[in-house]
């Protein structure tokens, strides 16, 4: 039996669990263990190389990422089952938006959905720490559509050519359009340097440009100022039935002995996503909270939330040269500061550059196959021109029974049921959806329409597979029975339990979500804070 | 006596059946020594590696723009062996989002592809010809144009995923930086890490600045 011991415990080490344990080390000065249930991926120093491997065969480039018996099934698109140090934020695309005010009050506003317990600008100091912690790169939009309350950590990456002569095309439709804020070095800082633009943000950055949680635990642990224990799945929580206060968590090795592992202590905080937080909470059963913990309110698990797209790539009368940069882009806020119409529809936009339409092809109009010269001659005439593709996320609302669920077909070497995560849309989403889509259609059209270009092809995100940037599974509300944490993160029925982040989040816009995941875990551990100091609760040792 | 055109049918079939072949395919002679791919952990696994050089140089000097000039086709032949060298089998693919369930990567498409640069030679040698490589350019390019014939033809497929080994060659060419600067007549290099303030100028055009 192993035993760990420390003031706080933090469930889970991806980009949550980084950011929120370097506030904790400045905050308070109580020791804090950090478990994580996988290993460390591959290091920094290999990374060109597994960059040049990922892009030459498609290998993954993070090794030894995930544990085999260790997954979810269902309908998963959003989830990965990448469970090591640093989590999905290893191999993150970095692009990291605000979510808009009207997010906090769908319900006061338009009539559907929930409001959060808290608003905009309640978050607006904790985004900032999160942009700041992380190094976002970014340029102020209208203030209109981009409020905030002090400008960009960095400046943005720039509007390169090809985004250039796009962002002449978007004003001329009518949209108003910046530099996609991003968590990449635009200037060189926190010994990290500058972007290099080699393009592969998403699934690896070889320089380090972009930022990435392991970067945060080095430091951490190189200060001391954190233990983080590797190889260490949490399987069940235990509460004292009385008072409820989490009295240890218990689980085992993930190597090849097993070891059974206790881990004491003061402060419990679960920052392991939307399906391993409440997954754990589901797991901790017991004589007194037959349902699990947290779980008064019975939704544990529910109200899974997510986006969906609509994409596009149009033909333009225009000279781009795809490669200068296609991973970063433009993005609008115009379409989530909508006033209330009769119809609800809220989305972001983003623009790229694109070759689609662009490449070599085997075969000529006539359809003889070409080689050589002819086909170099082919592929020069189609080169030239340009194709740019656009995306909306639309904001979908979660049903109640939008749900992650215990399987107990599917168990892992210890037995425990793995969860099965199934997304659904609240009718008024679900009834929504198609003339959604269309409004999103028939916004490209007009916007090809104002370049004098036309659409190559539109497609709609996997519908049956999920949602994009999922949230959801231990909502946050002020009603402890419509609601699982509070509006600081706290588990309404258990004073020292918390829940960080994305599982956390009653909705999730229709924009990516990393940094507002980021930023209510801040606002989460600001709140540790505070209340571990106030309590003056006894400094445990780490071991 | 065979044809023309029965020689052109039966080299599209030779296409199906060499994909087939194994690795024990033994009239492959291995000419080449392995490229020296050091990234690539020996697992034990015995692998045959290389390919008849003289052949893949004949395709590659068919399908290849003769406009790169020699050396380049040899640089890009050499790039495409140790690409292939150094293949990994059933490695891990990414899984990011979207799916939750671990996928690999195929088997190693090599001897497939050495197996077919085996039947393009044996191909012209029944048409009494010394080998494929003795074939002058026009026919070397009409005998591949029909064992390709059934090849999808609105663009082509990521290296690793080509059934032919003249369209894995045209892939991987294709799939480099130089080859797209080529066809976009600039110097964007795709793909190549680089200065991010040079972002915002327009590409220059490939005549004037080689990339070091």
């Amino acid at each position: 039996m192993i035993t760990h011991s420390a003031d706080i415990v933090i469930v889970g080490s991806g980009i949550t669990a980084a950011l929120m344990a370097a506030s904790l080390a400045e905050k308070t000065t109580k020791s804090i263990l950090v478990i994580e249930a996988g290993k460390a991926t591959t290091p920094f120093a290999e990374r060109v190389r597994a960059r040049e491997r990922w892009k030459a065969y498609g290998e993954s480039p993070w090794k030894q990422d995930h544990l085999d018996d260790q997954n979810a099934t269902g309908t998963t698109w959003g989830f990965s089952p990448s469970m090591h140090v640093g989590g999905l934020a290893m191999h993150w695309g970095g692009v990291s938006p605000r979510y808009s005010p009207e997010d906090f009050r769908l319900r006061s506003m338009y009539g559907v959905g929930s409001d959060w317990p808290f608003s905009y600008d309640d978050l607006d100091p904790f985004y900032q720490e999160a942009e700041e912690r992380m190094g976002v790169a970014g340029e102020q939009g209208p203030v209109a559509l981009d409020p905030r309350g002090k400008p960009y950590p960095l400046p943005p990456l720039p509007i390169n050519y090809n985004l250039a002569q796009l962002q002449q095309w978007a004003t001329k439709a009518g949209i108003a359009t910046w530099s996609t804020p991003s968590a990449k070095n635009s200037v060189a800082q926190d010994g990290r340097g500058q972007c290099q633009r080699c393009d592969t943000c998403y699934p690896i950055c070889p320089t380090g440009a972009k930022y990435s949680p392991d970067f945060t635990w080095d430091a951490l642990i190189a200060r001391k100022r954190i233990t983080l224990v590797t190889e260490t799945l949490v399987r069940k929580l235990e509460a004292d039935p009385k008072t409820g206060r989490i009295t240890r968590a218990t689980g085992n090795r993930t190597t090849a002995s097993g070891e059974e592992v206790t881990i004491e202590g003061g402060t419990f905080v679960l920052a392991a996503g939307f399906v391993w937080s409440p997954h754990l909470l589901l797991l901790s059963k017991s004589s007194a909270f037959p349902n699990g913990l947290a779980n008064r309110s019975g939704l544990v698990g529910k109200y899974l939330a997510g986006h969906r797209n609509v994409n596009a790539y149009l033909r333009l009368p225009m000279e781009l040269f795809p490669g200068i940069n296609v991973q970063h882009s433009l993005v609008s806020k115009q379409f989530m500061r909508v006033p209330r119409s009769s119809r609800y529809l809220r989305h972001d936009l983003r623009i790229w550059e694109s070759s689609v339409g662009r490449e070599p092809r085997l075969r000529a109009d006539d359809g003889a196959i070409q080689f050589g010269d002819a086909l170099m001659q082919d592929w020069q005439q189609r080169a030239k021109g340009a194709t740019a593709r656009v995306r909306g996320y639309y904001d979908v609302l979660p049903d109640k029974n939008s749900a992650l669920t215990l399987d107990a077909t599917k168990t892992n070497r210890f037995g425990d049921p793995m969860p099965n995560v199934s997304f659904k849309d609240a009718p008024e989403s679900a009834a929504l959806k198609e003339w959604q889509e269309e409004q999103l259609r028939e916004l490209f059209r007009t916007m090809a329409k104002a370049g004098g270009g036309e659409i190559l092809r539109m497609e709609n995100s996997a519908n049956d597979l999920g949602q994009e940037h999922p949230v959801g599974g231990c909502r946050m509300g002020t009603d402890p029975m419509q609601s699982v944490v509070d509006a600081q993160g706290r588990a309404h029925d258990h004073e020292n339990l918390w829940v960080a982040g994305a599982p956390a989040q009653p909705t999730a816009s229709c924009c990516n979500g990393t940094l507002t995941f980021v930023a209510v875990g801040l606002r989460t551990a600001a709140a540790i804070a505070g209340d571990t100091e106030r309590a003056g609760a006894p400094v445990r040792g780490q071991s | 006596m065979t044809t023309r055109r029965s020689f052109l049918k039966t080299a599209g079939t030779i296409t199906a059946g060499a994909a087939a072949l194994s690795t024990a395919t033994g009239a492959c002679a291995v000419k080449d020594p392995p490229a020296n791919n050091a990234a690539v952990p020996d697992t034990g696994a015995e692998r045959v590696r290389g390919f008849d050089r003289t052949i893949l140089d004949a395709v590659a000097t068919a399908v290849l723009p003769s406009a790169l000039g020699g050396p380049a086709i040899r640089t890009a032949t050499d790039a495409f062996v140790a690409w292939a060298d150094g293949y990994e089998p059933v490695a891990e693919e990414m899984h990011g989002y979207g799916y939750a369930e671990v996928r690999y990567l195929p088997a190693d498409p090599s001897p497939a592809w050495r197996a077919q640069l085996t039947a393009l030679d044996l191909l012209a040698r029944k048409h009494g010809t010394e080998g494929f490589a003795t074939l002058p350019m026009a026919q070397r390019q009409e005998l591949l144009r029909a064992v390709l014939r059934d090849q999808r033809g609105d663009r082509l497929p990521a290296p690793l995923d080509a059934n032919h080994i003249a369209i894995a060659l045209l892939a991987h060419w294709s799939a480099g930086p130089d080859a797209w600067d080529t066809a976009l007549g600039a110097r964007v290099s795709p793909g190549i890490c680089r200065t991010l303030g040079d972002a915002t100028r327009k590409p220059l055009p490939v005549t004037v600045e080689p990339r070091a």
